[in-house]
């Protein structure tokens, strides 16, 4: 589904990607671990085209399409979805008006009718209702005086109602308690249709223990060093990075 | 008429009540583009021009559904208000702009609204007079007890070149609340506005100060808010200037007597090579202990060549108080804009979304859904630079 391709990256003039190839396939979940500065969240940058990232070398192909030539809304129009690690508060934009701008910007770009207010708001409290959030989310300005826990909830909200292709969660489960954790799961869980791809930045087992990936990659000093199965997390929780420097 | 100047005043026949306005204007001087007040306003210009001067004797209104002044004259009166014109005035001795004696100077009665009971009216301003100097004043006095909102709006359409030169005298009683909300939108090419305002609020006395100032067209307020024991004020200003406009507010907010309380915040969105001016200054007096003031003023440049121009400050002569005062000028955050291109929403309509945003906390506190709506309504042609027939 999308192809990445001797990426390289910069940050404030630093390298932080330094040639990273990854296939993430259709219907497969990956889920990207590594010590920390090893350029997990930069690569989760590169690919919806944020501001601070300088990609200097490589492709995204995507679509028949190379994403580092696109610009951000055009790359998320084309179904590619970033969970912030720390989504931005955004006092005065109320909630439901920006999900149903966003949804309906898509829809367009798809040659679809816009969904009116009353149909967006029954979706919306359906989808709100099985995240376990409060219902007044709905009309709060967007993540203004959320909690860790409810940000990352929006984020999944935002996510099932965009019905993204390519699904990226950087550390989606920081800061979530044993219930927040198990209802951004089961929100992840409903969308693994066998349509999607998801990329998920992590740095703990416990929320693979949910979601159940079908390719571990450990990211080190930019690159890919290493790709197995389920059972690389075992080693990596027994051993520690170390343990792959040692096999690389 | 020839430029505004101190002969022009000179060479009327003023009352004696009238000289004692004509001497402080001789000691303030007419303002030049080095006065404080006037110094990123660009007043010399205006006040060189050549102007037709009118000066409306004034009569006695039929009813009608709000206060509209044409061209000076009171042409409608709601139901409600007591209207009466007086040629002696009840004028600030202690005001700091010279404009505020010129317009009294300059008009030739004051007019004035009496409000014995609980109501709410629109202020109609109406100019269609071009190359004129239009000077008048209108004196608002509210009884003791009482809650009044007065909407105040403006309509300039064929006023090119011309000069308003207005102000509110209100006074309000003991226990009274004042709720002024004014919105006015101005094209390029409609009358420069500059109103110099008094409000003297008695004790436990509030006012609910909410301007909404938009457009390409210059305008300026000045203020002087003078609070006794207990009186408080809110006042916020909202401003969106586009093109080459000058607009703004200068505010003076005076606590003279303990337990005063302000709460001021203003909030400025310039495009083009528009210039916004935040004047403020809270002084509080030795005896006014126990007082409360807050200010903030912050402004969002959405153009390289915008220019804001803010002064916030607090005088302090008690130390038994609560005060704040801040000020940010900056561009619209752009992990915010980021968020929301990420979602697919395009960058116009991110900016977009984030500077309704940014005013919504402002238009959102008047309460009144209809002047919401309309409020929110002129933001948006404004924003978007959409010509109206009304301005």
């Amino acid at each position: 589904m999308m192809h990445i391709d001797n990426l390289h990256a910069k940050i404030d003039n630093k390298e932080i990607l330094k040639g990273l190839d990854l296939k993430l396939e259709t219907g497969k979940v990956h889920a990207i671990m590594g010590p920390n500065g090893a350029g997990k969240s930069t690569l989760s940058k590169a690919i919806v085209g944020h501001y601070e990232v300088e990609v200097t070398e490589g492709h995204v192909h995507y679509k028949e399409k190379d994403v580092i030539e696109m610009t951000p809304e055009e790359r998320a129009l084309e179904g590619i979805f970033l969970s912030f690690q720390n989504p931005v508060e955004i006092p005065g934009v109320n909630n439901a008006y920006f999900l149903r701008t966003a949804l309906n910007a898509k829809r367009t770009h798809e040659g679809k009718e816009e969904m009116n207010a009353a149909e967006f708001l029954k979706l919306m409290r359906k989808q709100v209702e099985q995240l376990g959030m409060k219902p007044d989310m709905i009309s709060r300005s967007l993540n203004d005086g959320f909690s860790g826990g409810e940000k990352k909830r929006n984020e999944i909200l935002q996510m099932e109602i965009l019905e993204p292709d390519v699904i990226i969660l950087d550390e989606i489960d920081s800061g979530l308690d044993i219930d927040a954790l198990k209802a951004v799961s089961e929100g992840i869980n409903r969308m693994k249709d066998g349509n999607r791809s998801f990329l998920v930045i992590t740095h703990y087992s416990r929320i693979l223990d949910y979601i159940h990936p079908d390719y571990i990659h450990v990211l080190q000093d930019g690159k890919i060093v290493k790709t197995g199965g389920p059972e690389l997390v075992k080693l990596l929780e027994a051993e520690g990075y170390q343990a792959i420097e040692k096999d690389a | 008429m020839g430029p505004v100047t101190l002969s022009l005043v000179k060479a009327l026949e003023l009352t004696q009540e009238k000289q004692i306005l004509l001497e402080r204007l001789t000691s303030l001087g007419i303002p030049g583009n080095k006065s404080e007040q006037y110094r990123h306003f660009g007043i010399k210009p205006l006040l060189s021009r050549s102007y037709d001067l009118l000066q409306t004797e004034q009569k006695m209104p039929p009813s009608g559904e709000r206060l509209t002044i044409e061209n000076g004259s009171v042409t409608s009166l709601p139901d409600g208000v007591t209207l009466s014109f007086e040629n002696s005035v009840d004028a600030d001795e202690q005001h700091y702009d010279a404009l505020y004696y010129l317009s009294h100077l300059l008009a030739l009665q004051t007019i004035v609204i009496t409000v014995e009971k609980d109501s709410a009216f629109e202020l109609h301003h109406r100019i269609d007079k071009s190359q004129t100097l239009l000077p008048y004043r209108i004196m608002i006095k509210t009884a003791a007890n009482t809650k009044v909102q007065v909407y105040e709006t403006f309509e300039t359409k064929g006023s090119t070149e011309s000069l308003l030169l207005y102000g509110i005298d209100a006074a309000v009683s003991e226990d009274s609340t004042l709720r002024w909300i004014r919105n006015a939108t101005s094209r390029t090419d409609s009358a420069t506005i500059i109103g110099s305002h008094r409000f003297a609020m008695k004790r436990q006395g509030a006012l609910e100060l909410k301007t909404f100032d938009f457009g390409g067209g210059s305008a300026l307020h000045l203020y002087k808010i003078d609070l006794e024991e207990y009186a408080w004020t809110d006042a916020d200003h909202l401003l969106l200037a586009s093109e080459k406009a000058r607009r703004g507010n200068v505010v003076h907010i005076n606590h003279n007597k303990r337990y005063a309380k302000s709460v001021q915040e203003a909030r400025t969105i310039l495009k083009g090579a528009a210039t916004g001016i935040f004047d403020g200054r809270i002084k509080v007096a030795h005896d006014a202990k126990y007082s409360s003031a807050n200010q903030n003023s912050k402004a969002i440049l959405l153009d390289a060549h915008a220019y804001m121009y803010a002064k916030p400050q607090l005088e302090i002569y008690t130390d038994e108080l609560e005060a704040s005062h801040g000020s940010t000028t900056g561009q619209l955050d752009e992990d915010a804009l980021f968020y929301l291109s990420s979602r697919g929403i395009a960058l116009d309509d991110a900016k977009k979304m984030l500077v309704l945003a940014f005013a919504d906390t402002l238009i959102d506190t008047v309460g009144d859904k209809s002047i919401i709506k309309a409020i929110h309504s002129d933001f948006e042609a404004a924003y978007y630079e959409k010509r109206k027939d009304v301005s």
